[in-house]
């Protein structure tokens, strides 16, 4: 266990549902087929990510955090193995119960932000929305809560090209919680940003963590980034080290 | 619930060049539709608006047009008096016994010669039609060598203007004394002269083509066209004068409809290839939109959905350009041949709701059609494009 870990550890038990286990990955194994050739990315691999939790997960160039988020955030489906999140076993859903379920329960950042360039910073957060019940009024007022939360409340009305690359980041951080999602899923969230928007966006992931008690499962290179996180995991081999 | 549509809209903004290149092929093939359409739909209403509605057309029974009806003078005055026909006054004659004949007239500014529709009426007949007016010169006197013609037929023939002559039959030449108007009714493409006068040229003495009756009310005429086909020996027909024309239009309209159609439709399936090719671009550049599109949760439905939409708005704003421009040959006069005269005349574009629903509804099919399959495509994107950097 590394020092890291051990202080999240003892920070987090302090909680009341600490215990409580939101992912659960049990003997995955994800295998692509390239020109004739298996290549074993993930290989047996258990994982437990707790309620609540901040995760980093490092590992070099290739080791298969972009597989292995993608399997827990039901992007993806494993070769092998189970995955339960929630309580619920996402690598048995169809095609379209995981669509709905990744709508319902998952909030994405992306490492180049993905916002859609055609729409305004509002639309862009009122997009999961549009998969829910809520009433049209509702859902404007909900992504400029979010996008307060944010802090680009003056920049509703704004293209992604007219924002810069940590405000675009923000926007997509505010359009992954305006469901509520049990869990943030991010890759390499400040891959793309200068130091300072690195560190803005990190401050605020660890805020909605520490705050709004959002579970984030985070993959990053670096150091600092991770150091942000209660547990930093390191993937190497298709194992967690 | 859907992806929004101006999602769709702005996307295509954005790649203004190439949308601007696919609408303009969708828009030529739905102007040369809609064009064929409006023109289909101007030849009926320029025929129907040729009847009125209180006048009934006494014909031999079978025969399709005036041209190659009989009516022997001796019946004329039986069928003015059927029931159902009206009281001849001095101002508004109650019949008009006619006859019809084509010849072939040369052609100014074309090679050939073309069928012109030659009307003898009796001295009456221009009252019988209350719409007409000389609009130059005046009405030929009866006994003499002398015509009117129809507005649209000035100066598009040899002869067949003011003032000129024309040979009627070999060797025998009319002058023209007069032109009239009808109301844009098929008469507009008619040169008129005195019943005598046609048939004389003609040696046609002893019967007409038809008679028109005017009837004491549009009502009267299930009445009266009992009386006239109910009498077994005269072997005749009554017609309403409104559904005799357009009738006569048919084969012309449908005709036109269908050149129209065939020559769109082939048109149509360039234009389809070049929205597929478009679309598949627009799919193949936003693979990371749509994969973050489905990782945000919408379905492949709704992606299968926003891509359809989005080829068919295009087409839609293709279709748009070409109505606006077959709206703006209503401008346009063509002259054509009809084709159960066998003569020459004008036409007008009407942009009816029908055809424009039409025009609109194939420029869609279009949209549909062509961004079926990229939008297949686009649907089956994976959601972890999402996640791949570029
Ligand atoms: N769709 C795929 N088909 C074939 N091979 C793949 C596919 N996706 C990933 N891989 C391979 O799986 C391995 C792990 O990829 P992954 O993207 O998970 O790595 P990573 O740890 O996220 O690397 P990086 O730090 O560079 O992002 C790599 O060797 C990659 O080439
Ligand atoms: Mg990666």
């Amino acid at each position: 266990m590394t020092a890291a870990e051990t202080k999240a550890e003892t920070k987090a038990e302090s909680k009341a549902e600490a215990a409580e286990v939101l992912i659960s990955v049990r003997g995955v194994v994800k295998t692509y087929e390239r020109g004739g050739e298996t290549l074993r990315v993930l290989d047996g691999l258990d994982l437990d990510v707790k309620k609540g939790a901040f995760e980093a997960l490092m590992g070099p160039s290739g080791s298969g955090k972009s597989t292995l988020l993608n399997l827990i955030a039901g992007l993806d489906r494993p070769t092998a193995g189970t995955i339960t999140v929630g309580g619920k076993r996402i690598d048995e859903l169809g095609e379209s119960a995981l669509a709905k379920w990744r709508g319902d329960t998952i909030g994405f950042v992306f490492q180049s932000f993905n916002l859609l360039p055609v729409l305004t910073a509002l639309e862009n957060v009122t997009l999961p929305l549009l998969l829910t019940r809520v009433a049209a009024k509702e859902r404007e007022a909900r992504a400029t809560t979010a996008l307060r939360i944010v802090g680009l409340e003056d920049r509703l009305h704004h293209y992604p090209r007219q924002l810069s690359g940590g405000q675009e980041q923000r926007v997509a951080i505010a359009r992954a919680i305006v469901n509520d999602p049990a869990l943030i899923v991010a890759d390499e969230p400040t891959g793309d940003l200068d130091r300072k928007s690195a560190e803005d966006v990190l401050s605020l992931l660890e805020r909605l963590n520490k705050q709004l008690g959002k579970t984030i499962v985070m993959v990053t290179h670096d150091p600092a980034a991770a150091e942000r996180a209660s547990i930093v995991r390191r993937l190497d081999k298709g194992q967690l080290q | 619930m859907m992806i929004p549509l101006r999602y769709n809209l702005r996307s295509l903004a954005v790649r203004k060049t190439t949308t601007f290149a696919t609408a303009f092929g969708i828009a030529l093939v739905v102007f040369v539709l809609a064009s064929a359409l409006m023109l289909s739909a101007g030849v009926r209403k320029t025929m129907r608006t040729s009847g009125h509605p209180d006048v009934a057309i006494v014909m031999r029974k079978g025969s399709d047009n005036e041209l190659s009806s009989t009516v022997e003078s001796a019946s004329i005055n039986v069928i003015a008096a059927a029931p159902g026909a009206k009281a001849s006054t001095p101002d508004l004659p109650s019949s008009s016994p006619e006859l019809v004949i084509v010849a072939a007239i040369e052609k100014l500014g074309a090679s050939g010669v073309t069928n012109v529709q030659l009307r003898g009426v009796p001295e009456h007949g221009m009252r019988f039609r209350p719409e007409m007016r000389i609009i130059a010169g005046r009405a030929p006197a009866p006994g003499q060598d002398e015509v009117m013609i129809g507005a649209r037929l000035r100066g598009r023939f040899r002869g067949l203007d003011l003032g000129q002559s024309f040979e009627i039959r070999k060797n025998r030449q009319a002058r023209v004394v007069g032109v009239f108007e009808a109301g844009g009714t098929s008469h507009d493409s008619e040169v008129w002269m005195d019943l005598d006068l046609l048939r004389t040229s003609f040696s046609r003495q002893g019967y007409v083509s038809s008679v028109r009756v005017r009837l004491s009310s549009p009502a009267a005429f299930d009445a009266f066209r009992a009386a006239i086909e109910g009498e077994k020996r005269f072997g005749f027909m009554a017609l309403r004068e409104a559904e005799f024309y357009e009738k006569q239009s048919e084969g012309t309209s449908i005709f036109i409809s269908a050149i129209g159609s065939i020559v769109s439709v082939f048109f149509a399936i360039g234009a389809m290839i070049g929205a597929m090719i478009t679309m598949y671009g627009a799919v193949a550049n936003r693979q990371r939109e749509i994969g973050t599109l489905r990782a945000i949760g919408f379905s492949r439905r709704a992606i299968l959905l926003s891509f359809l939409l989005e080829s068919t708005s295009l087409a839609l704003i293709g279709g748009a350009v070409g109505v606006a421009g077959a709206m703006a040959m209503g401008f346009v006069k063509i002259s054509m041949m009809n084709f159960q005269s066998w003569s020459e005349m004008v036409f007008t574009f009407d942009p009816t709701p029908q055809v424009i629903l039409t025009a609109f509804t194939f420029a869609a099919s279009m949209g549909l059609l062509g961004g079926f399959l990229p939008a297949i495509r686009a649907a089956r994107t994976s959601p972890v494009e999402a996640m791949r950097g570029g």
